[in-house]
């Protein structure tokens, strides 16, 4: 990963368990513009972490990440939040799967927790052209992260709540009144997605009105050990229950690139050349997936007992 | 080939021009009001100004749901198409049928008029508007809802 060598110049906690990262460059220079709803890859001590920028992406001087605290984690928010003014941190240079649709007539973001980060970019930017937007955002009671400058951003056009049933009535009579022309943008936890995917479907939204970011991999079960095959090599590897099978490659040697290792960056995709693959990821499309002929082995495994790689 | 009605939307508008386009639309209607959907039906000769008009009001009020239909001529489908394209619909909520005659609009490349006529690609027209013998091309503008006319012989 060529890496941005950043330095942390703020530091701070913006409600219990989410901390507020700002960073740049040590001479304080530019760094890289991006658009909307991108995230940088942290290296956080051991791990590498993915996160949404939150600030507006046109000639940066600053990025700012907001890291949740996952006590039951891998240790990579604990890690970060343990940041001060003045430690250096290193990220990946901004990268975008996410970013609104500059053709759309207006953009319905719809948030659930720690998802607002992406969020926090988009209404900046839509704020700052002028574009018609409209933010829902379902919280925790005690925590709403940053809702004293989305009320200052948006004002009437944030409606925000904690209450489960209030947020469904509010999503539902969202979704049904869009202009024709509208892009739906959702960040949260898998259920809030999966809720609010399915309640657009059943309001006849396309999907390619429809963008999903994802901020943590998905709860993936360990799944069953299989075996890699890989043919160029001639080796084969075994892949335990609860190892991915990158790690199990690496600890083979195998030299595989990756990135994010939550199945979203599409870094480390390597080819099937038999066997079918157990797709976990979120990069590859439905094509893709049903093809077969592909893997990312940071989040996927094998329906097969092997599975035959081109490595 | 009838590409048959969108389920997933949940509100239609279906636009039909010459008599077979009307035989596609009844077919449609009557898929769409099993479903219980409210639908909009218009018919018509051809995508006319007065046609347009009414489909511009159908987009202005249209939410995020709703789905466009077409059956008829190209040049008609396709001017309709073109201006639902404009007014921010997608490829995923336009679902169109051509039938009826090879009715199609030629762009001419050198005074930007457009001919309506009964063509082929390869065949030759008279621009409307500046006279030239235009060439059409197989080559369609979805924006502008044209085949392109270029002269057919540069030498004259």
């Amino acid at each position: 990963m060529t890496g941005l060598e950043l330095v942390v110049t703020r530091s701070a906690e913006v409600v219990p368990g989410v901390r507020e990262l700002v960073l740049a460059r040590p001479d304080g220079g530019p760094l890289p513009a991006h658009p909307a709803g991108s995230h940088v890859v942290a290296e956080c001590g051991e791990r590498r972490n993915a996160y949404s920028l939150t600030n507006g992406g046109a000639e940066p001087r600053e990025y700012a990440v907001a890291v949740l605290r996952r006590p039951g984690g891998r240790g990579g928010s604990a890690w970060l939040h343990e940041r001060r003014p003045g430690d250096p941190l290193v990220v990946s240079a901004p990268r975008c799967a996410f970013a609104p649709v500059l053709t759309a007539r207006r953009h319905l973001l719809v948030a659930g927790g720690i998802g607002i980060t992406p969020m926090l970019a988009h209404v900046r930017d839509a704020v700052r052209w002028n574009r018609d937007v409209e933010l829902l955002y379902a919280h925790r009671p005690d925590a709403p992260a940053y809702a004293a400058d989305l009320d200052r951003l948006l004002g009437e056009r944030l409606r925000r709540t904690s209450d489960r049933r209030e947020f469904r009535g509010l999503l539902g009579d969202a979704l049904r009144r869009q202009p024709l022309g509208t892009h739906l943008y959702v960040c949260g936890p898998a259920p809030l997605m999966e809720l609010v995917t399915d309640t657009a479907e059943a309001a006849g939204w396309p999907a390619q009105r429809v963008h999903r970011e994802r901020f943590t991999a998905a709860e993936v079960a360990p799944g069953t050990p299989f075996t890699a095959r890989l043919r160029r090599s001639g080796r084969d590897v075994a892949v335990a229950a609860g190892t991915t099978l990158l790690d199990a490659l690496h600890a083979a040697g195998v030299a595989v690139p990756s990135m994010c290792r939550q199945g979203v960056c599409g870094e480390c995709r390597v080819p099937v050349l038999a066997g079918q693959p157990q797709h976990r990821d979120e990069y590859l499309d439905e094509h893709e997936r049903a093809a077969g002929t592909c893997v990312l082995p940071c989040v996927s495994r094998s329906e097969t007992g092997v599975l035959e790689v081109d490595l | 080939m009838d590409p048959g009605v969108d389920h997933a939307g949940t509100s239609f508008a279906v636009m039909s021009f010459s008599a077979e386009g009307r035989a596609v639309a009844r077919r449609w209607a009557a898929a769409l009001t099993a479903t219980g959907a409210p639908v909009w039906a218009w018919h018509g000769d051809g995508a006319t100004e007065r046609a347009l008009a009414e489909l511009r009001d159908r987009l202005d009020g249209a939410t995020v749901g709703w789905r466009l239909m077409l059956a008829g001529p190209e040049a008609d489908v396709l001017r309709a198409r073109s201006l639902a394209v404009e007014r921010d619909a997608i490829d995923a909520e336009i679902r169109v049928h051509v039938c009826g005659t090879g009715r199609k609009r030629v762009w001419c490349a050198h005074c930007g008029g457009t001919t309506e006529t009964e063509c082929e690609a390869g065949q030759a027209v008279a621009c409307a508007n500046c006279g030239r013998g235009l060439l059409v091309h197989d080559h369609v503008s979805r924006r502008h809802a044209a085949y392109l006319g270029v002269l057919a012989d540069p030498e004259t």
